[in-house]
């Protein structure tokens, strides 16, 4: 009877080695022919625990429509509406009669008290002379004889010049293009 | 003052040959200053004509070609040419063989005008 339970304490001693032996080669996460293909598919069967009431709100809380999910929808819709070509909107944009009416005398008042408060510098007419501080000085100051005398003989000059100019062309002005 | 400025728009008027109208208005059509030469152009339809523009202009912008400044429409007895000034809008009607170069070339002589007129309609 010893002999037995020896023997059989040996073999269970091997047994263990084997099982030693076996695990640390395999890592955790690999897969093998003991990991399950379903991770554990009872515990995580939808229907088992839907029956679980406590639990319904806290795991569906992200399907459920929060406010955001209808802000981005409405963002979505509001984008989509300025992003359509929509022809049929064309036809809203009529003013009524008295409105219209309203509008054209409001107009008119505020651009007449608009430019009888002078606000139109941007529309002065712009001068030559618009660099000089004080022109109405210098205008109004009379040309000295020697200065006019000079202008015009330059003018003259400058006249005398211009119409000696000449083109004495040596070659044909009109060039035929040779076009075959 | 306001007849210096219709002076000189009269002016522009004049010096493209087959102009008929300058018109400025708001976005919704309603005139703020308007200068013609005394024939040609029916009125009737312009008050609906000018908000036309406007949504035209803004749906123009969707089709993926860019923001829309000017629009050209050509028919068989006018040309009309719209401008994007908002809150203003300049129109100028012209004749069908008027040179439309020309008339888009009266924006920049018109521009400085437009900044004084912009006040009164903002202000609104």
């Amino acid at each position: 009877m010893d002999y037995v339970h020896s023997v059989w304490s040996y073999l269970a001693s091997i047994c263990n080695c084997w099982q030693c032996t076996e695990d640390p080669g395999a890592q955790p996460n690999e897969p093998n022919e003991r990991t399950h293909l379903l991770v554990d598919p009872v515990n995580h069967s939808p229907a088992l625990r839907r029956s679980n009431s406590d639990g319904l709100s806290t795991d569906y809380a992200h399907s459920l429509p929060k406010k955001d999910d209808q802000n981005a929808l409405s963002r979505l819709v509001q984008n989509t509406a300025i992003n359509m070509i929509n022809v049929g909107a064309m036809d809203c944009h009529s003013l009524e009669h008295q409105e219209y009416a309203d509008r054209i005398r409001l107009y008119s008042q505020r651009l007449h008290q608009q430019w009888n408060n002078g606000q139109h510098a941007s529309i002065a007419p712009k001068g030559l002379l618009k660099d000089v501080p004080s022109h109405q000085f210098y205008l109004s100051k009379p040309i000295h004889p020697d200065d006019t005398a000079q202008i015009k003989l330059f003018t003259e000059k400058a006249h005398i010049s211009v119409s000696a100019i000449q083109i004495d062309h040596k070659e044909a002005v009109v060039v035929p293009f040779r076009i075959p | 003052m306001s007849d210096d400025i219709k002076k000189y728009l009269d002016g522009l008027l004049q010096k493209v040959s087959g102009l008929y109208v300058i018109q400025i208005t708001d976005r919704d059509g309603v005139p703020l200053l308007r200068v013609s030469q005394e024939k040609n152009v029916d009125f009737a339809l312009m008050p609906s004509f000018i908000p036309t523009f406007t949504t035209a202009c803004d749906q123009a912008s969707k089709l993926g070609l860019g923001r829309n400044k000017t629009i050209i429409s050509m028919y068989s007895n006018y040309q009309v040419v719209q401008m994007n000034k908002l809150p203003l809008i300049l129109t100028f009607v012209g004749a069908e063989n008027c040179n439309t170069g020309h008339i888009l070339a009266l924006e920049h002589q018109v521009d400085g005008y437009l900044e004084d007129i912009k006040q009164a309609v903002t202000e609104a």
